[in-house]
């Protein structure tokens, strides 16, 4: 088993008009026994900027701490809030400075800009990016999520029909994968604010 | 910068020995995103013409349909790379600010071979581990230069280059069609059966067309040059999932405003890890 | 540096609580060619005077008006050798950042950086202030900025200053000047005013140096033959 599968666990990011969703499930694991329902694996940057961590939870959690606390020294320094994409640079170069004995999280960031144009990307643990319009995927079960996503994906959804869409396509592919679920969380940030619903997944 | 996220050049090892005691009981390190790639480039008269796929694969998925595999050293000169994603775009980034440096010091245009140099010594001294296969080209004070980088840092220098697991696919076509003295046309045509062999011969290969054309005039990158594997099948109007149908956890429902004004966020919904 | 037992900062307080080195170094400054920067509506202007030692020296070797990135270029005015120093370190700066960030820094980031390695040489061991005063032109995101850097390390924005020999001139002359919707090519034109005014001989397009910024966001140091059209118009 890959050090990425230990916890389990999936994130996945959706693109809408002026809207963005991300999405995670909320399964912790060690292999294949389950010891936590609440876990937390999308972290709030800023108001318009999430970061989604897929794979070993300490890593995870490690990380979380690190970028904020990157964030925050950002913030007073230079007075101001980090792009989207700045913050994708940031998380991508953290990554690579340890490129031979890396942290075991492949991120998803999903932001608005300062036009509230949708903001997503994914990389892999060594930090190399990949910047996409429509949805990125992380995790255990990031196979079917291309699937789903591939299918479901409409551009330029609404907010409401984001959480629909998202939440479809991500349960559908909780359902496929044993080390994923126990419920799930989605937050669509928009330009007035970010709307949060927990998902009744399946529990087995 | 004395800043704690600028980098202190070089790589860091804190994760090493916790990593090494991983792999040791069984936990094996995973693998990096790969660009199996087909990349390219032939010299015309006056320029040189590079290519590129765009997929990008972990294991046997894709994961980016839409890669740029054509990286920016200096106006005068581009790089494609393959292997490891992260390694090539990390390796062209270190060089091309190499270079600029470089540039300003000198107070010259950067030359091809400056880029060369710079890459294989780099990629020698880490012995291959920084897994990048790069095919560099550009035009300088001395004309159009064009040449493959090889990860342990060994270079060629050739009129016409493939490189990645296409390559083969690339080269069979170059062999055939290849002649001194191509024009633009020719050569970008070249350039594009070359891409087209490794996309859709190698399995890692795959996308579209990516083209950069470089003379002494400056250079164009064509992104999608040639889009042959565009998604053809999408239901019409697509899923449509009327509001209400996920079911929602009773009370879970949370909104949160947007600050109004500028406001570091620093409250905490982590998962409570306390006893 | 400064790691010997007996090294100790050359900088140390007088018993009035001033810094004499500092002020030292800031007499090397004003010994130094004229240098200036007005800071326009829609771009920045950076200009110098050139002065050369000897007929016989080739003109063109000299090259005072440095680019950091593409949209920051510095001036300077006191001693040559020092100003390279940290015309190195802001570039390795600038570059450093782009590297984490992969964004053009900041023209105030870049300010703080180059002023805290200033600071730096004011307080190690073994050491000596920098015999430099910068003026340092961009334009990102805040609009078109114009930087003073003083070797203590202090740094101000400004709507134009001078720095240099005659920079109590050239400061007053830039006050009667300057106007807040002053347009580039105006400023470019007061910038080489203000340059004549204290210029001994005459100026040509070999004695003065001119950095300018436009809309474009790109710094470009001005060819002799560019100035030489400025000089024209003027007449």
């Amino acid at each position: 088993m890959s050090i990425l599968e230990y916890n389990g666990g999936c994130v996945l990011a959706m693109a809408g008009k002026e809207c963005v969703a991300i999405a995670s499930d909320k399964r912790l694991g060690v292999q294949l026994t389950t010891v936590a329902m609440d876990a937390n694996r999308i972290f709030r940057m800023h108001d318009k900027l999430y970061l989604g961590l897929t794979g070993l939870m300490t890593d995870i959690q490690t990380l979380d701490q690190l970028f904020r606390f990157k964030l925050e020294l950002y913030a007073m320094r230079e007075n101001r809030l980090m792009k989207p994409k700045t913050f994708a640079s940031l998380v991508s170069s953290t990554l690579y400075s340890k490129r031979f004995a890396p942290y075991f999280s492949e991120p998803v960031i999903a932001g608005l800009d300062k036009d509230n144009k949708p903001y997503i990307c994914s990389m892999d643990l060594l930090g190399c990016v990949a910047e996409e319009t429509e949805f990125v995927v992380a995790g255990t079960c990031a196979e079917s999520l291309f699937g789903t996503c591939e299918t479901f994906y409409k551009k330029d959804l609404e907010p409401d029909e984001l959480f629909e869409t998202v939440s479809q396509a991500l349960l559908a592919a909780l359902d496929r994968d044993c080390i994923s679920g126990w419920g799930a969380v989605v937050h669509i940030i928009t330009k007035d604010g970010v709307q949060t619903k927990e998902l009744d997944g399946r529990m087995d | 910068m004395n800043t704690p996220e600028s980098a202190r050049g070089g790589f860091c090892f804190e994760n090493a020995i916790r990593n090494s005691v991983l792999s040791a009981n069984g936990y094996k390190a995973p693998t990096a995103r790969k660009t199996g790639t087909t990349i390219a480039g032939v010299v015309f008269e006056g320029g040189v013409v590079l290519g590129a796929d765009t997929r990008a694969t972990s294991g046997a998925t894709v994961f980016e349909k839409n890669c740029q595999k054509i990286h920016y050293i200096a106006d005068n000169i581009m790089c494609c790379g393959a292997g490891t994603a992260a390694d090539t775009e990390h390796t062209t980034q270190l060089i091309a600010s190499k270079i600029w440096l470089h540039a300003l010091a000198t107070r010259r245009k950067p030359r091809v071979a400056t880029a060369l140099s710079m890459l294989k010594h780099m990629l020698f001294r880490y012995q291959g581990y920084v897994s990048a296969a790069l095919v560099l080209g550009g035009v300088d004070f001395h004309g159009p230069h064009l040449y493959t980088v090889y990860p342990h840092g060994s270079t060629d220098r050739l009129p016409y280059v493939s490189m990645g697991s296409g390559s083969l696919a690339a080269m069979a076509v170059f062999e055939a069609n290849y002649k001194d003295g191509l024009t633009l046309e020719d050569a970008k045509q070249l350039v594009y059966e070359g891409i087209s062999g490794g996309i859709f011969n190698d399995l890692g290969s795959g996308g579209n067309v990516d083209l950069c054309i470089i003379t002494a005039d400056g250079q164009e990158l064509i992104r999608g040059y040639a889009k042959e594997n565009e998604r053809k099948y999408r239901r019409p109007g697509g899923y449509k999932f009327p509001s209400g149908t996920t079911p929602v956890v009773p009370g879970s429902e949370k909104f949160k405003e947007q600050s109004k004004d500028f406001a570091l966020v620093t409250e905490q919904d982590g998962m409570d890890v306390s006893a | 540096m400064g790691e010997s037992d007996y090294s100790f900062s050359l900088t140390t307080f007088s018993p009035s609580g001033r810094l004499v080195q500092i002020e030292y170094a800031l007499n090397a400054v004003t010994a130094g060619a004229t240098a200036l920067g007005i800071k326009a509506g829609n771009g920045i202007v950076l200009a110098t005077e050139k002065r050369l030692p000897s007929p016989l020296m080739a003109f063109d070797s000299i090259q005072k008006v440095s680019m950091i990135t593409k949209s920051i270029g510095i001036v300077y005015a006191g001693m040559g050798p020092d100003s390279r120093v940290l015309i190195k370190k802001a570039r390795k700066a600038a570059q450093s950042y782009y590297q984490v960030y992969n964004e053009s820094i900041p023209v105030g980031q870049l300010v703080r950086e180059v002023a805290s390695v200033m600071q730096e040489f004011t307080q190690s061991g073994g050491v000596r202030p920098f015999g430099v005063s910068l003026l340092v032109a961009g334009f990102d995101d805040e609009g078109p900025q114009l930087c003073q850097i003083d070797p203590s390390g202090s740094y101000y924005a400004w709507k134009a200053s001078a720095i240099g020999k005659n920079m109590v001139n050239a400061k007053t002359f830039l006050e009667k000047r300057y106007s807040d919707d002053i347009e580039l090519e105006d400023a470019i034109h007061t910038a080489i005013l203000t340059l004549k005014e204290g210029f001994e001989g005459q100026v040509t397009e070999n004695n003065i140096e001119i950095g300018v910024i436009g809309e474009d966001k790109l710094f470009k140091t001005l060819t002799p033959a560019e100035t030489k059209d400025y000089l024209t118009e003027l007449e």
